[in-house]
């Protein structure tokens, strides 16, 4: 290509343009980042929300919006959204936000309750929610069912979930005074506690659930009994007064204790869930087991007053069973009232004897009909039944079977269902009839004849007297004064300055010189014998110089 | 009538300038007073629009999230802005919640949603329906929009709380410094730039 001097330089052409229709400058990117933090928040708040269940209380003490959360092991794991009355007005409904994390606790058997400080008799609870306000427990259940409304609890549940331990049920009559809390103990050490009762489909018992903390669960066997452990079991006896309890808590709030015998051979640890009888106290609880019941009817024909159902049973003097019913019946041949009396024996209770007797007798003691014929024979050599005075004061009656060989023979009727023992008169009775038959006797004495005799011999007494009085008494007089005379002059005689007394003083003296001279005499004659026959000599000396002068 | 509109008034004494055309880090005074004329505005159209909805953003931020919560004991409580209103509200002082819902949350909101509109009108070079009174509003809206009032508030009750309970500034206070920031920004004079783009 060659230049032309013609052509000059050529301009630059325009270099095309081309307008975007929309041009976004970079400053976009601030805005975009705002957005992207607020939907990254966003998404992680929605992240992190769990699900939201509702809860039905009884009341909503305590429970704020926005301000009261659910917390397990004291973590948060959700917040009260709202809290609002129910359709029906009778509770409330609290609304919970549940944290991811705590999606476990819409199982469907998750327990929800308000913790608030509480005082019990068994101690002190959520003090620390005085400051904070309270707060809703949970507790994660185990089933795979989930929910979306739960009712709270009122009181929080005293086993948590998952606590190693073991659960089992009791059975019982009554309640007792025991509850939901209520200490178990073993050997007096606390191991458990009662956390359920409920009673049967039929209402006529009570089961109790009680649970055992591990490693105590360990303890309770298959033999293991249960009995109710709370108040004060006062004895008396012959050792005195003994008063035992389980523990000061027990008494105010009831306990169950447990052992076993002391003598459980090939003893396991019992499975969870076990089911065993609560027993009225320790005694019942740890004595050998009655064995196999045997229900018997007795017929009294005298009055019972005293005997109860459950008053006991004894043969020989050995408790082996109970009576179970005192009815009155009507005795149509001989127009009587007597009284049956329904009684259960345990035969297992008398121990040595029962075995011995078994393997005697090589009796089976499932074999009813053989059992019946066991007793009949008992009849035949005397067995009979007696109600006898317990208490003389409160005139409480047992029965007492016994052997009286002398008594008489009655028929036996093997086939009566329940076998019938035959009865005597109670001791009491004996008794009464011994005093009857004394006093009829006493009333067949004469008693009216013997009276007028005596009366008769009364009079003949008195007639008696008034002669004595009449005729005797006036001579007696006389002659006592006649006495009293004759006394009179004997001691005026025997007086000191009687005449007689004088003359009886001079004739003393009269007789002492006679005495004398009688003595002189004999002395004389002693030396002298033969002046007897020569008369005296006229140079006789003086009878005797030495005598004392003659007066 | 002459052309007026490449004239400029100093704000403080009256002196009229012509308008210059800055670059950036200039600034015009007024000869006079020595007071500012002109600042260079560095913030396009689009760019003002781009901000104005990252603030708008953060307002939501600010109104939703948890301003701070504090916690003594386990007794937790957190607030957002239009907690702070209510509480004001049950008290006896009914109306100063009225006047603190209009400066921390009205005023901005309508500054904000009157910015948009009117400058996203602008970004196709035209003039908004209702042009001028949405001007002569973001005016009036200017002393009422308080948020840098509320922040101070705010973080003088947090420092001041810090010692006797745990405190814990939340989202709200963070997003709530950043939008009372740029609310200054966008929502100062220099949006009178607009009459003479327009």
């Amino acid at each position: 290509m060659t230049l032309k001097a013609t052509d000059g330089p050529k301009l630059p052409g325009k270099a095309p343009i081309k307008t975007r229709r929309f041009s976004v400058s970079l400053v976009w990117i601030v805005p975009i980042v705002a957005v992207l933090v607020g939907i990254s928040l966003v998404v992680h708040s929605l992240m992190q929300e769990g699900p939201t269940i509702t809860l039905n209380f009884k009341t909503g003490s305590g429970l704020t919006a926005n301000k009261t959360v659910v917390k397990y092991r004291n973590v948060v794991i959700g917040t009260v959204s709202d809290v609002e009355l129910s359709d029906d007005q009778k509770s409330v409904n609290a609304t919970i936000k549940l944290v991811k994390q705590a999606e476990s606790f819409t199982r469907e058997d998750s327990q929800f309750w308000v913790v608030r400080p509480r005082i019990g008799a068994g101690g002190v609870s959520g003090i620390d929610t005085l400051l904070s306000g309270d707060y809703i427990g949970a507790d994660i259940g185990q089933s795979s069912a989930r929910a979306k409304k739960f009712t709270g609890l009122e009181n929080p549940p005293p086993i948590t979930y998952g606590e190693p331990g073991k659960r089992f049920t009791l059975r019982t009559q009554n309640l007792g005074s025991v509850d939901i809390g209520s200490p178990v103990y073993y050997r007096k050490i606390p191991v458990g506690q009662v956390v359920a009762y409920a009673l049967d489909a039929d209402g006529k018992g009570v089961n109790i659930e009680v649970f055992i903390h591990a490693p105590n669960d360990a303890y309770v066997t298959e033999n293991t009994r249960f009995w109710n452990a709370s108040g004060i079991d006062v004895n008396v006896g012959a050792n005195g007064f003994a008063v035992k309890t389980e523990s000061l808590s027990s008494l105010l709030v009831g306990g169950i204790a447990f052992r076993a015998p002391e003598y459980s051979p090939n003893d396991q640890p019992a499975g969870e869930e076990k089911a065993f009888d609560l027993f009225e106290d320790q005694q019942t609880a740890l004595a050998p087991p009655s064995g196999k019941a045997q229900y018997l009817s007795l017929r009294f024909d005298q009055s019972l007053r005293g005997l109860k159902v459950d008053a006991p049973v004894e043969f020989l003097g050995i408790e082996f069973g109970k009576v179970v019913s005192v009815n009155l019946d009507f005795d149509v041949k001989k127009r009587s009232f007597p009284v049956n009396v329904g009684i259960v024996i345990y035969p297992q209770r008398l121990g040595q004897a029962h075995l011995k007797m078994l393997e005697a007798l090589k009796h089976d003691p499932n074999d009813e009909a053989a059992g019946i014929k066991l007793i009949g024979t008992f009849i035949e050599n005397g067995l009979r039944a007696q109600a006898r005075s317990g208490n003389l004061l409160t005139g409480q009656l047992y029965i007492a079977l016994d052997f009286y060989p002398k008594a008489e023979k009655v028929v036996f009727d093997s086939t009566a269902r329940p076998a019938t023992i035959p009865t005597i008169p109670g001791s009491l009775e004996q008794l009464q009839e011994k005093l009857e038959s004394m006093v009829n006797k006493i009333n067949q004495l004469p008693i009216e004849r013997i009276a007028g005799n005596l009366d008769s011999n009364l009079v003949e007494l008195r007639k008696g007297l008034t002669q004595f009085n009449a005729k005797t008494l006036p001579g007696v007089q006389t002659t006592l004064a006649d006495v009293s005379k004759t006394l009179q002059s004997a001691s005026s005689t025997l007086a000191e300055d009687s005449p007689q007394r004088e003359q009886l003083t001079q004739t003393l003296d009269e007789l002492g010189r006679m005495s004398r001279s009688l003595r002189e005499l004999s002395d004389y004659l002693g030396r002298h014998p033969e002046s007897l026959l020569r008369g005296r000599p006229d140079n006789a000396p003086p009878m005797d110089l030495k005598a004392p002068p003659r007066n | 009538m002459a052309n007026y509109d490449n004239l400029v008034i100093c704000e403080h004494c009256d002196c009229v300038y012509d308008k210059v055309t800055l670059v950036n880090y200039q600034t015009s005074y007024c000869s006079r007073c020595d007071g500012v004329l002109q600042r260079f505005n560095g913030l396009s159209v689009e760019q003002r629009l781009a901000l104005t909805f990252t603030a708008a953003v953060l307002w939501i931020f600010a109104n939703f999230y948890p301003v701070m919560s504090i916690n003594l004991q386990g007794l937790k409580s957190s607030a957002t802005l239009w907690d702070s209103v209510l509480a004001l509200s049950v008290g006896p002082i009914t109306f100063i919640a009225l006047v603190a819902a209009i400066a921390i949350i009205i005023a901005p909101v309508f500054q904000l949603l009157l910015l948009m509109w009117v400058l996203s009108f602008a970004l196709a070079n035209r003039r908004s329906p209702a042009f001028k009174s949405c001007m002569r509003w973001l005016e009036t809206l200017r002393p009422w929009s308080m948020l840098e009032v509320c922040l101070l508030g705010a973080m003088v009750a947090v420092f001041k709380l810090a010692g006797l309970l745990d405190v814990l500034p939340g989202i709200g206070l963070f997003a709530l410094a950043v939008l009372s920031l740029m609310m200054i920004r966008l929502a100062g004079r220099d949006i009178r730039d607009l009459w003479g783009i327009l």
